[in-house]
């Protein structure tokens, strides 16, 4: 009799933790496609890194010319010890990238596909924009094309986006900061 | 004539009004425009009110200060780029907020925060301006380099997950700050030659690529269709009841912070709003809160880098030191006016103090007004396709960088800031760290060397108002440190105790499950 009463009651409760166990498994999955995944070899890479550019510094540090050799505290005495001590941080992060799990990156979305391209492709169309802005001494030229191609690479099409809003968005610019707030661009 | 009367009269010439109309305007704009600082504002504006009658130019010139003020929280906010260094904490929680469909309340609360802050600021300026400010004149090195230590402290508290990494990210920005002149001897530093390195690292274009650029291509890097909760969702603007009162102690407390910072020359309102955000998280009933969208962490972090205005002004005006950049570029002016700021101004001239006191007022009160009125506006931008607002951000991070120092330089400054910006933050190094170690290094070391010069490390024992702030500093320290290991070990027991209850099927799995998944809803949000 106890039996057939606790068999359902117990069924139900497996049942629950069935669901649950589902659902949790469904959250977790829905979580990590939105967040970056933690990773120990990036970790590492972090730490061996962050522990050469401070002997990097230390020694930079050390060689700065001094007009006076006066010791003590000179321009060399600050900076080396800030590379003294990252040296020191650093040794203890590369310690914990190998003795503890690797720090969680939910803060962080996934590199989506086409992340690398449009990232990539804005800095090198940047550092174009640059040189040619440098080189003819015009504005609103290469800030047109840099735009119309900007808006490109993101993905946009229609004359509207590719032609008319890099010239107005342009023409507005030199007006406000040259013309109104006497930038020389 | 009473100087009150004298002084409130002289606001009623309709050119201080005009001027005023036009202060705010600009003020405005050039705050919402990641880059463009009041100092720049101020600086380009001083050229064309040299000509007008000191009243009528210092309308002119406060009320940019003001404006400025209120805009640069607006794309804080928005796009979690300050306007200017001062609203850097109001990203912290403005942004979180803002991706939670709640721009429109963290708008409104910044500015009502923002006004109130400035306003009580203004109280102590007009009754305390002497006594205050003549307590800041006694600091000497010591004291100026406990205080930079307390502020390095904040570095701590505010970089996220890894205390070791956060402290390195602090070193590196003030290894940064040491490239240049030697603040001391004339000695170069790490400059290898290069005309762009050969002062210092500019500020605005580093704070500009570690916060604006990062964030755009961070935003490239990891753009894709389908979101969880994409900044777009307004949400209601006004605070109810039960916010409102939330608003009250960090309100309170920042509003203080902010004054005494603001007091301390050199300390501005980034420095504020750093402490003030994280003292607020200390007395908070909710510290789990900040940095993912807190009412109190908008409110604390705001007033306190708005507040910094009176106290700011009454260093500026009481002692003839400035108190922050903006105020170093409008003391020029008032010199050319032959007004000498200091003790002697509140004898000699005291309608002008009283006419200044009002502009502050009037200005912020016109701002508040129109900030709240302008962003129904303004903030159609986050209905902007992506590539039309990374294109547009990206220009104006250009332009705004460039307008810092009219070098192209100085962009290429920012672009290679904001690659740095981006490794540091995919790699979990935070961001803030660095911009205070940038702000406050040349102050550090300066002082500390003057300091161990002067008197050795002993000194630091025998003055006591640098002891005082010292041993604030390490309880500090000493009080994160411990608060992190405790959250640590509480995540872990939850964790452990929630993946051993899974694996034990029965009645109790289903509140555990539930426990689990509250533990993941902040991250899902995030």
């Amino acid at each position: 009799m106890s039996t057939a009463v606790e068999t359902p009651a117990h069924s139900v409760a497996e049942r629950l933790a069935e669901e649950d166990l589902r659902e949790a498994h469904q959250d977790s999955d829905e979580v990590a496609r939105h967040h970056a995944a933690p990773s120990r070899i990036l970790e590492r890479a972090v730490a061996t890194s962050v522990l050469g550019l401070s002997i990097l510094g230390y020694f930079g540090a050390r060689s700065v010319p001094v007009a006076n050799e006066t010791g003590g505290l000179d321009p060399r005495w600050w900076p080396a010890n800030i590379c003294l001590v990252a040296i020191a941080l650093s040794a203890i992060l590369l310690v914990v990238s190998f003795r503890s799990p690797p720090f969680d990156r939910d803060d962080l979305e996934p590199i989506s596909e086409g992340g690398w391209f449009r990232l990539f492709s804005t800095l090198l169309l940047s550092t174009a924009f640059v040189v040619a802005w440098n080189l003819t001494g015009n504005f609103v030229v290469p800030c047109a094309l840099l735009l119309a191609t900007l808006v490109w690479v993101y993905g946009a099409r229609g004359w509207k986006t590719l032609a008319l809003f890099p010239v107005v968005t342009s023409g507005c610019i030199y007006l406000l900061f040259h013309t109104l707030l006497k930038v020389p661009l | 004539m009473n100087p009150v009367i004298q002084g409130l009269e002289a606001l009623v010439d309709p050119t201080v009004l005009l001027g005023m109309a036009l202060g705010i305007g600009i003020g405005m704009l050039v705050g919402t425009f990641p880059g463009v600082t009041a100092a720049m504002a101020v600086a380009l504006a001083s050229g064309f009110t040299l000509t007008l009658a000191p009243v009528e130019g210092l309308a002119v010139l406060l009320s940019i200060y003001v404006g400025a003020n209120f805009g640069d929280r607006v794309p804080a906010i928005l796009i979690n780029t300050p306007g200017t260094p001062a609203a850097i904490s109001t990203t912290f929680d403005g942004y979180p907020m803002a991706k939670q469909g709640k721009a429109g309340l963290a708008l409104v609360i910044s500015g009502l925060a923002t006004a109130v802050a400035i306003l009580l600021s203004m109280v102590v300026f007009a009754v305390a301006a002497v006594p205050i400010a003549s307590f800041a004149l006694n600091f000497g090195p010591f004291e100026f380099f406990a205080l930079v230590v307390f502020g390095l402290t904040i570095m701590i508290s505010i970089s996220s997950k890894s205390l070791v990494k956060g402290i390195l990210a602090g070193l590196f920005g003030l290894f940064l700050a040491t490239v240049g002149h030697d603040p001391i001897t004339p000695d170069a530093r790490f400059t290898f030659g290069l005309d762009v390195l050969a002062d210092k690292l500019d500020f605005i274009a580093v704070i500009i690529g570690l916060f604006g650029i990062a964030e755009l291509f961070d935003q490239m890097l990891s753009h894709s269709k389908t979101k969880l909760k994409p900044v777009s969702s307004l949400g209601r603007w006004w605070p109810n009841k039960s916010e409102y009162r939330q608003m009250g102690k960090p309100l309170a407390l920042g509003s203080t912070i902010g004054t005494i910072v603001g007091i301390v020359p050199a300390a501005g309102g980034d420095i504020a709003g750093l402490i003030g955000w994280d003292r607020a998280k200390r007395i908070s009933k909710h510290p789990e809160k900040f940095g993912k969208g807190s009412i109190e962490g908008v409110v604390a972090a705001d007033a306190a880098s708005a507040s910094t205005l009176g106290g700011a002004l009454t260093t500026t005006l009481a002692l003839g030191i400035p108190g922050d950049s903006v105020l170093a570029v409008m003391l020029g002016s008032m010199i050319i006016w032959g007004l000498q700021p200091g003790p002697q101004l509140f004898v000699s001239n005291p309608d002008l103090v009283v006419s200044i006191t009002a502009i502050m007022v009037i200005a912020t009160l016109v701002s508040l007004a129109l900030n709240l009125v302008r962003m129904r506006g303004l903030v159609k931008v986050l209905d902007l396709p992506a590539h039309f607002l990374w294109a547009s951000i990206l220009v104006f991070c250009v332009i705004g960088t460039y307008a810092t120092t009219n070098n192209i330089s100085t962009v290429v400054v920012m672009l290679v800031a904001g690659v740095v910006g981006v490794v540091m933050k995919r790699t979990g190094f935070p961001a803030g760290p660095v911009v205070l170690g940038l702000l406050l290094g040349p102050l550090a070391e300066a002082n500390l060397r003057r300091a161990m010069l002067i008197d050795g490390p002993s000194g630091f024992l025998t003055n006591p108002i640098a002891a005082i702030i010292l041993t604030l500093a390490i309880l500090a320290f000493i009080g994160t440190l411990v608060g992190r290991i405790r959250q640590n070990r509480r995540s872990a027991t939850v964790l452990a105790e929630a993946a051993r209850e899974l694996n034990t099927p029965g009645a109790e799995t289903t509140s555990t499950m539930n426990d689990a998944r509250t533990v993941r809803t902040p991250q899902k949000e995030d």
